[in-house]
């Protein structure tokens, strides 16, 4: 039994990324795992350590100030789950709360999470479009697809990229890094959804899971080929 | 003198571009000429607009524009007024000046009653800068492409901006939207309310695409009595006490069936029955919007009941065709809320039903389709057995599959076309309906090879074009 949180599916509801929890929930019961999602909304109560996989999404600003303060109460218990190596997909706003802080245009400081070492400043121009990136999982090289639409450049301190970017912005649109990886912390501007568009990386982060809780991560083959052919349309279309 | 003689050449090379566009059979023109003549002249809108001699009303707002617009100018017409109406969805500033460009003489005369205007939401600062609009009608907020409008309490600032500079402009405003309503308060204006009462069709669904349930003035979420559907519904902050106003106008006692709507209407004339001879709630809201437009005009109730019962849907606004005499639905979809009320209308028909989804990513689409996470196509799998297939097809239809799939759809029913194969699929499929849905720029492609097999029951004189 895999026990799935969703944080502020109410509120954080921009860019159809609750389809990363559908993938993620989808994939398990296809292979007949146990999966038990928890919605989890502005005050609800929850022990980060007892889940196996948190996903945080993105907002309009009114909603992420919302989050970021409900978020702020929890960080202790947050950072003891990262610690311990909870399995975290963190998209767009919620990847931008987790790290030091955002500097606004203004040059006002937001202080962030600080779970993972990096910042953000805010650009006059928002990065918009198709999105390729190659990473890397189990040591094969994996190119990914998606859509990023923000405003915030990340930069990383002492912490790895999710992959390289080959087409688009990424965290910056300078130094050709896409999103962050922090033990088993997964960081990226990728919408898309980015899981249920990259089932490689959707099945990683399953494998993760029942590593940390001890159970076999091997896990049985599904049919992808549907997923295989929306990935090679956009392959085609933005590496040729 | 220069002013005049720069309109004058705009006008005529818009007129001459109008004409080729008709001679080569290219797209439909609805929004070069305008383009063009606005880069000659670039006043020509104000000039031009300024000749409605009883005024201008704008309709505004996500999801129902062209067909309250399409209604409203019904009803004016029916009235006995002259009109002139960007009937075609161009509701850019370009589509808005080529509404105007065509009903202009070579000398720059316009000969109209009323001008009757859809304007798209982000275009709206820009077209009322030129054009005084003296009723401007808000049907909703929904989120809508937002890699091109950025976020949506940004569109809704920049509307109530926009708002404020027009001194005297009444506003019909929708009051089951907690987007929508406080725009009264919030620009000082008076507003005409319009809304749905309680029915027995009243949701507790829809959780999913609902995009307004926080406060707007204090950030509470908002109490709910009962919702129609969406963020749209009877709402009351607990914080700040801001709640649904009452509606001028009402409707209750709604039922569908059949390919219309009805409802009981309440309204400071009397009370009334109105039937829109399309489905769907949503339908029922643009009729609700257009009469109370109609109200304002001071146009008879009894004219504008009678003009709407004979409303003809625009293309792609469930339009009906006929392949053999197989009905066949055709319906414009563009965001996750007029996703849900079009998957709504497909399980309202009697099964089984073959759909064909087309989903393209150009600029007229949203490049980003990630929104397509954000429909409910979770109600498919429940009802996947008055589903016979499911045909995907567009620049991104192996996408549009994989969201099926995710959303528990059987696989064996679902396929990926190009799409000429799409619709001979689904017209040759064995239910008794076929139900297409397709984004905008995939709209005319498939309404055209449809037009190769089907016959079109309800004939429209103009198509639209990609702007």
């Amino acid at each position: 039994m895999l026990k799935v949180c969703h944080l502020y599916p109410d509120l954080l509801n921009l860019y159809g990324d609750r389809g990363n929890v559908m993938a993620y929930v989808r994939r398990c019961q296809w292979r007949g795992i146990e999966v038990e999602v928890h919605r989890i909304n502005l005050g609800d109560p929850v022990d980060f350590r007892e889940m196996d996989f948190l996903f945080l999404g993105g907002g309009s600003d009114r909603e992420q100030n919302l989050m970021a303060k409900d978020l702020e109460n929890r960080r202790e218990l947050l950072q003891a789950a990262v610690e311990d190596g909870l399995v975290v997909l963190a998209i767009c706003g919620g990847y931008q709360l987790l790290g030091k802080y955002y500097r606004t245009l203004e040059g006002h400081v937001i202080p962030g999470l600080g779970l993972l070492d990096f910042y953000t400043e805010a650009g006059r121009e928002r990065m918009i479009g198709n999105v390729v990136v190659e990473l890397e999982i189990e040591g094969e090289n994996v190119r990914v697809t998606g859509f990023e639409n923000h405003a915030g450049r990340t930069f990383l301190g002492q912490i790895s990229p999710l992959g390289r970017v080959l087409v688009g912005y990424g965290n910056n649109g300078e130094d050709g890094t896409e999103g962050a990886r922090y033990k088993n912390v997964f960081c990226s501007y990728l919408h898309g959804p980015l899981l249920p568009k990259n089932p490689r990386l959707t099945d990683h982060l399953i494998s993760l899971a029942l590593m940390r809780r001890g159970l076999p991560a091997e896990l049985a083959p599904l049919d992808d080929r549907l997923e295989r052919v929306a990935a090679e349309v956009m392959l085609k279309r933005l590496l040729e | 003198m220069a002013f005049r003689l720069r309109l004058i050449i705009a006008i005529l090379v818009a007129k001459a571009i109008m004409w080729l566009v008709r001679l080569l059979g290219r797209g439909k023109g609805s929004s070069l000429p305008g383009m063009v003549a606005l880069k000659i002249c670039p006043g020509i809108l104000g000039c031009l607009a300024r000749q409605a001699s009883r005024g201008v009303v704008m309709v505004t707002g996500t999801n129902g524009k062209t067909t309250t617009n399409n209604m409203i100018a019904r009803v004016v017409r029916e009235a006995g007024y002259r009109v002139v109406v960007n009937a075609e969805g161009a509701n850019l500033i370009t589509g808005v000046t080529t509404a105007f460009l065509k009903a202009a003489s070579l000398s720059g005369r316009v000969d109209c009653d009323y001008a009757l205007l859809e304007v798209d939401e982000a275009s709206f600062p820009r077209v009322t800068r030129q054009v005084y609009p003296n009723i401007v009608v808000i049907t909703n907020f929904f989120r809508d492409q937002l890699d091109r409008y950025g976020e949506l309490d940004k569109t809704i600032s920049l509307i109530r901006e926009a708002l404020v500079q027009l001194p005297g402009t009444g506003l019909v405003l929708n009051a089951d939207d907690p987007l929508v309503a406080p725009l009264a308060t919030s620009t000082g204006k008076e507003a005409f309310y319009y809304g749905l009462g309680e029915h027995h069709q009243v949701a507790s669904f829809s959780a999913a695409a609902r995009e307004g349930r926080f406060c707007p003035h204090c950030g509470r979420e908002l109490f709910y009595a009962y919702y129609h559907y969406s963020q749209l519904g009877n709402y009351r902050c607990p914080g700040c006490g801001f709640s649904r106003p009452l509606a001028d106008v009402e409707g209750t006692e709604v039922s569908q069936g059949d390919h219309r709507i009805t409802c009981r209407l309440r309204s400071p004339a009397g009370s009334h029955e109105l039937v829109i001879p399309v489905p769907g709630l949503y339908n029922l809201y643009n009729g609700l919007a257009a009469f109370s437009a109609g109200l304002s005009l001071g146009v008879e109730p009894g004219v504008i009941i009678g003009a709407l019962a004979g409303y003809t849907p625009a293309t792609g606004r469930m339009e009906r065709f006929l392949y053999r005499d197989k009905p066949v639905l055709l319906n414009l979809v563009k965001n996750p809320t007029g996703f849900n009320e079009g998957l709504g209308a497909l399980l309202s028909l009697p099964g089984p039903v073959d759909v064909l989804i087309a989903i393209n990513d150009n600029d007229a689409d949203g490049r980003d389709i990630s929104w397509l996470w954000d429909v409910d196509f979770e109600v498919l799998e429940e009802h996947h057995h008055r589903l016979n297939s499911l045909v995907c097809t567009g620049q991104r239809g192996a996408e549009m599959a994989v969201r099926l799939k995710y959303a528990g759809v059987p696989l064996d029913k679902v396929v990926v076309e190009n799409m000429h194969r799409a619709v001979e699929h689904v017209l040759n499929g064995s239910g008794n309906t076929a139900y297409l849905l397709a984004t905008y720029t995939a709209l005319w492609p498939l309404e055209r090879i449809l037009s190769g097999y089907a016959k079109r029951e309800s004939r429209v004189e103009s198509l639209p074009s990609v702007s």
